[in-house]
């Protein structure tokens, strides 16, 4: 859509995407699972062309077809890895339910302002044809796409990874061997290094009721990475991060196809783990960011801050993340991927109390998922994590629903600023409050393309 | 095999008949009454309702805490009546559902019953 000069979707490279046309609209997930209102949960249109007069505005919404899926996160049917393929198009989202288990395809192409539903795959047939169940992370790669699933299909861990190809037909699992991998979560591959490196949540039906501190300390939640051969799929090295990687989500390798440095948000320790391959060959790993807990007058311990997402800019420079129980987003610059050094923080939300409003809005939940233009000057930010946990630790969110705001982030000098005329208020919609989850552009965001 | 009644005391009171043979929510569902599920299997607690009177079997519930479970939740998706019943349901049924687990602690015999189970067999 925004680049049919050459082939295929996507951009010959990481410099090319940083290059693209402004993103006019987003899309963004939506829930009712666990609110306590019995709608469906939806696909919302938002309109962020500052020349429309719906700037900011919902100007779509997609219900899903049932009730209580839970849509987390989605990917996109292709993205730049098929650059050279010029059969391809970059024109369908991929959005599992993460508890009914059901993966919607949604066609954007048609008509990019008012999306469809193209087709579902029925929870039924993938547990059937995989016994996977608990779908989280959607990767294009070439011709193939393949999802991260938490559980099989009682809900037990590992999970494992399920293949489709581009009519998504089910193709069947992924690996060939999930070797002593005790979890999964996210995962992200750089083919010119042969390597994809996965994280560790939880089980499923440890996880989706909800969060209780005592099973970390029974071994309940992950604690390791994993680097895999990626032609053999399966795994060839664990990286014990022990203490300081207490639930690893989010996994990012670099966007620049030739560097081997990536980096993971120990959620529960709020540790950004910074790794490498050596130069003899040996996946390396360090902690490099160190978030301290913040003590709060009627917690009997600090509040650690809960690094639930990180994100890397397009070129490289910035790694952003989140804490979410303490409410603050920061920027970092990773120019030196060992040193990083603090360049911009906000506060929105959060028990510390810092922003309890946000351009006129109340905010229940603190910053939770976003996503980064192209440029890399536009961050958006939404609140909820997922419905059991926003509950526990946010039950206002059921009255207020979850809010999107941009961050203007300056990308010369670094530094980050909230957009006064920015605000999304999911309180506020039709059938109630809903909370917002993940954000998408058309034409390829910076956590879905990779390069070949 | 008998059949048991179900009262809803957040819908009105309204009641159904059930013969105990199928999990609750199937049976529930089918007649009408509306209310929340995810997983279907008894892993998610999307589907839990308050029991304030009678008896279940949910033996295959995987996701409840034994907090939860002395506080009277079932899980409908894989709980079968043994007696009539008497249940909340839906979202306003979850009061003592979530906790923050940092200000309010689990007690060792609280936790998941796989858990506690583990311990024991380990002493
Ligand atoms: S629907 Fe998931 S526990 Fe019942």
């Amino acid at each position: 859509m925004m680049n049919n000069l050459c082939c295929g979707p996507g951009y010959a490279s990481p410099y090319e995407a940083t290059k693209a046309p402004r993103e006019k609209i987003l899309y963004t997930i939506a829930i009712y699972t666990g609110t306590g209102i019995q709608k469906p949960d939806y696909l919302a249109t938002i309109d962020v062309d500052p020349e429309s007069p719906n700037f900011s505005k919902i100007i779509h919404r997609l219900e899903m077809p049932r009730i209580g899926d839970e849509l987390h996160h989605m990917g996109w049917n292709a993205c730049s890895s098929c650059y050279n393929d010029p059969n391809m198009k970059r024109s369908f989202l991929i959005i599992p339910g993460v508890r009914s288990n059901n993966i919607y395809i949604i066609d954007t192409a048609t008509n990019p302002f008012s999306p469809s539903i193209y087709k579902i795959i029925e929870s039924s047939e993938i547990k059937l044809k995989t016994n996977l169940s608990g779908p989280h992370t959607v990767h294009c790669l070439e011709s193939k796409i393949i999802i991260s699933f938490l559980g099989d299909a009682k809900g037990n861990a590992p999970g494992g990874y399920l293949l489709l190809n581009k009519e998504f037909d089910i193709l069947g699992r992924w690996e060939n061997s999930m070797g002593e991998i005790s979890f999964s979560y996210d995962f992200w591959y750089q083919p010119r290094y042969n390597v994809m490196i996965s994280s560790e949540w939880a089980a499923p039906n440890t996880f989706m009721p909800g969060f209780d501190l005592e099973e970390v300390g029974h071994l309940k939640y992950g604690r390791r990475l994993h680097i895999w051969d990626f032609k053999k799929r399966e795994p060839i090295q664990t990286m014990y991060l022990g203490e300081d990687g207490l639930i690893p989500l989010e996994v990012k390798f670099s966007h620049n196809p030739n560097s081997s440095h990536g980096f993971c948000g120990a959620a529960l320790s709020t540790n950004v783990i910074h790794f490498w391959r050596s130069e003899e060959g040996n996946w390396e790993w360090e902690k490099i960011i160190d978030i301290d807990n913040e003590p709060h007058p009627d917690w009997p311990i600090p509040i650690p801050g809960v690094m639930s997402a990180i994100l890397i800019s397009m070129d490289d420079k910035y790694l952003y993340l989140n804490n979410w129980l303490h409410g603050d987003m920061r920027q970092y610059d990773i120019s030196n991927p060992h040193k990083p050094k603090l360049t911009g923080q906000i506060w929105m939300g959060g028990l510390l109390g810092r922003a309890p409003v946000v351009n006129g809005v109340k905010i229940a939940g603190g910053p939770q998922m976003f996503q980064l233009s192209l440029d890399g000057k536009r961050l958006y930010v939404t609140t909820s994590l997922f419905s059991t946990w926003d509950n526990q630790f946010y039950p206002k969110m059921k009255k207020l629903g979850g809010a999107m705001i941009m961050i203007d982030c300056d990308t010369i000098n670094g530094g980050m600023q909230i957009n006064e005329n920015f605000i999304v208020n999911f309180g506020k919609e039709p059938n109630g409050p809903s909370r917002c989850h993940e954000t998408r552009y058309p034409g390829g965001d910076c956590t879905s393309d990779i390069w070949l | 095999m008998a059949v048991k009644k179900i009262i809803i005391a957040n819908r009105n009171n309204i009641s159904f008949k059930v013969l105990g043979k199928k999990p609750l929510l199937e049976e529930l569902y089918s007649q009408g009454l509306d209310i929340p599920f995810g997983c279907k299997y008894g892993g998610c607690i999307t589907c839990a309702a308050k029991l304030l009177k009678g008896k279940v079997d949910q033996s295959s519930q995987v996701a409840l805490n034994n907090r939860q479970i002395k506080n009277g939740y079932v899980l409908l998706c894989v709980a079968q009546a043994i007696t009539d019943c008497i249940f909340e349901v839906g979202v306003e049924s979850h009061d003592k559902l979530y906790r923050n687990p940092f200000l309010d602690k689990l007690e060792p015999h609280e936790l998941k019953a796989d858990i506690v189970n583990k311990n024991i067999d380990e002493i």
